[in-house]
């Protein structure tokens, strides 16, 4: 990657442009159902505001990262090659856009997400590679294709915390509070004047061939669908697999203490015992092969990500719901007189 | 009198193709002709249909072009469906233009394309874009949308597309109150088999949007201020103004009612016939039918709130757990 953030000042937050936007919203929508990624472009702006102006796809082969939907043998055989491709593909790209006077520093990356998964260690790994190959300041767009519905766009900027950065660096094996890992930062949608104009234009549906566009009623009235069920049972699914894998990981650590702690028995009793099997569970968790924590850590921040969606969209359930039976009963007793 | 390609000279850009029209007159080159292309015949493109995605992108690269460059062009990508052109994408060329010549970044142009293909490989090129061009001759400045370069830019697309190229001009100038859009399509202008000059006439035109793309761009109208839109919204204060709106619908509606009642406007039967079939529409739902669905509803999702805030102390539980134990 050629240009580097300078890492003066911490990002505080993030301003996209609309065209950026639009170009990962494109890209993350058409090739559903496959999740893919690709690369954000844009400037460092002083008070920790990063501007993300341009956005281009990765090449199809490169949606190994999407392993959501790939198996694990199918990403391993094109891993190398697409990475390379990848990579060059990457370098090539920026040197076309550069020549039309675009931004060209590379800031981050953009993936498509499902529902709200984010919290995966493929996320995590290829952020951490962002973070301290590139630039410190690097962020990841996730764009959520079956959530924004309804009127709701579902956009979200996330980098590690320095806490998860230099646990990773430093390869131990500690606990780390799962909400400290990703840290969100704020997304705001912005234009220059020109687009802004356009917009306007867009908007009021007066001039030019906007057509069906304008005044922007369709997905205002979007939000009031009242139908719950569908985006819950998924919400319930998902978290029943992820509670179901973190038992899993659980389950992982209980059999390698439990195998720690019966190579020690063996070999001696008595009072030294103690002591020795402490050693010996220090010594076994400072290994290489101990099960990793932070897989089981990824997993329950996870959990409780969809735990939190659920609660916003059970929210705005009951609200609709009241709502519905308020203007119900208006009617009935309208009918009633 | 032909538009011809003539010698190349020295020119900025050196992989380019260069491009003049010496011979052809500048009043005959470009014929900017308003007239409607014929309906019908379905190997005729008469309607395009254009992404806001390409829209943003032209202005972008509008707004970053190169200092004293008078406009920019780019290729438009996309798919073309019987008689009706669909532009999904566009990426931007370098060009220059001096005088009635022009420079293409023809290698750019290629590159650009395979690596677009390579990450969309379904879209295909379907034209060109250009902006205004301010005329140097004219003495109150004002731009125009087809230039006499035009038709040579025309002719280069001519043959990267499979089809007639589409033209597309995003009008910059904003001598009026609103960015111009407008979609041209060329016919060659012939005397005894010899191409004379191309005549741009223009077709329809239309803006649409993917539902998530007019989910966003909704989001950035509502919020069109310096300040920029957040992505992260409050669901009850999005419900509360989607309600607002719709009061304000009713409202209006049975204010028209009320006046055609009252003899203050006279009655439009299509409209009349429209409110009659909305008000149709509303289900009636028997009011312990609706109690039934109502508490079903409740008592779902209640029941998931519950779940997940089980989840949620049984998370905290282990990190209070492990934060304890770990150290």
């Amino acid at each position: 990657m050629a240009a580097v953030i300078e890492a003066d000042a911490r990002v505080t937050s993030v301003k996209l442009e609309g065209l950026a936007a639009l170009k990962i919203i494109k890209h993350c929508q058409e090739s559903l159902p496959t999740m893919v990624t690709g690369s954000l472009l844009g400037l460092m702006i002083e008070d920790g505001v990063l501007e993300i102006t341009h956005a281009f796809p990765f090449p199809e082969p490169l949606d190994d990262k999407g392993d959501i939907v790939k198996t694990a043998d199918e990403a391993a055989v094109e891993d190398e090659a697409a990475a390379l491709d990848g990579h060059e593909f990457q370098i090539e790209m920026m040197k076309m856009l550069r020549e039309v006077n675009v931004d060209n520093n590379c800031v981050g990356w953009y993936q498509s997400m499902y529902l709200g998964t984010h919290s995966t260690s493929t996320v995590f790994e290829n952020q951490l590679s962002y973070q301290t190959d590139l630039s410190p300041n690097a962020v990841v767009i996730l764009y959520d294709p079956m959530q924004t519905a309804h009127g709701n766009l579902i956009l979200k900027c996330y980098r590690l915390t320095e806490e998860a950065v230099q646990l990773k660096q430093s390869g131990k094996n500690n606990f780390i509070n799962p909400r400290n890992i990703f840290e969100e930062v704020p997304v705001t949608l912005n234009n220059p004047g020109l687009i802004r104009s356009l917009l306007r234009d867009v908007g009021d549906g007066l001039h030019g061939p906007y057509g069906a566009e304008g005044s922007g009623t369709d997905t205002t009235f979007d939000r009031l669908d009242l139908s719950t069920n569908p985006y819950l049972e998924k919400h319930l699914e998902f978290l029943c697999s992820w509670v179901d894998d973190l038992a899993a990981e659980q389950y992982k650590f209980q059999h390698y203490t439990r195998s720690l702690r019966s190579n020690v028995d063996s070999r001696s009793k008595g009072r030294k015992a103690k002591e020795e099997l402490a050693q010996a569970i220090d010594e076994g968790w400072a290994r290489q092969d101990a099960p990793k924590r932070m897989e089981s850590l990824l997993m329950s921040n996870q959990i409780r990500t969809y735990c939190d969606q659920v609660e916003k969209f059970t929210g705005g359930g009951f609200g609709k719901l009241y709502l519905t039976s308020g203007l119900h009963g208006k009617d009935d007793k309208k009918a009633a007189a | 009198m032909a538009a011809a390609l003539a010698q190349p000279t020295t020119y900025g850009c050196s992989p380019a193709l260069l491009l003049s029209s010496k011979a052809a007159p500048s009043s005959a080159a470009a014929v900017a002709a308003r007239s409607k292309s014929a309906p019908g015949e379905s190997s005729v493109v008469s309607d395009v249909v254009v992404h806001p995605i390409v829209l943003l992108s032209v202005l972008d690269h509008h707004t970053r072009r190169q200092e004293g460059a008078g406009r920019v062009i780019g290729t438009l990508l996309g798919k073309r469906d019987g008689d009706r052109v669909e532009i999904t994408n566009a990426f931007a060329v370098p060009h220059a233009e001096r005088g009635d010549e022009v420079a293409i970044g023809k290698d750019f142009n290629r590159q650009m394309l395979a690596l677009h293909l390579r990450a969309n490989p379904r879209e295909t090129v379907m034209g060109w874009y250009a902006t205004a061009l301010p005329d140097e001759n004219d003495p109150n400045g004002e731009s125009k949308c087809i230039a006499d370069t035009s038709s040579l830019i025309h002719d280069f697309y001519a043959g990267e597309c499979d089809d007639d190229p589409i033209h597309l001009v995003v009008d910059t100038s904003l001598q009026t109150d609103a960015i111009a859009l407008r979609a041209y399509k060329s016919t060659p202008v012939c005397i005894k088999n010899e191409p004379l000059a191309n005549m741009f006439n223009e077709i329809r035109l239309a803006v649409k949007s993917s539902e998530s793309e007019r989910i966003c761009i909704d989001r950035m109208i509502g919020s069109n201020s310096t300040e920029g839109a957040s992505t992260n919204e409050d669901e009850t204060a999005a419900l509360q103004v989607s309600m607002e709106k719709l009061l304000e619908m009713l409202e209006t509606c049975s204010e028209y009612v009320d006046k055609v009642v009252d003899g203050t406007v006279s009655a439009d039967d299509e409209v009349g016939r429209n409110i009659s079939e909305v008000l149709n529409s509303v289900p009636r739902i028997r009011p312990e039918v609706f109690d039934k669905m109502f508490n079903d509803s409740l008592q779902d999702l209640l029941m998931v709130t519950y779940l997940s805030n089980i989840t949620k102390t049984q998370l905290t539980i282990a990190e209070k757990l492990n934060e304890t134990l770990g150290k």
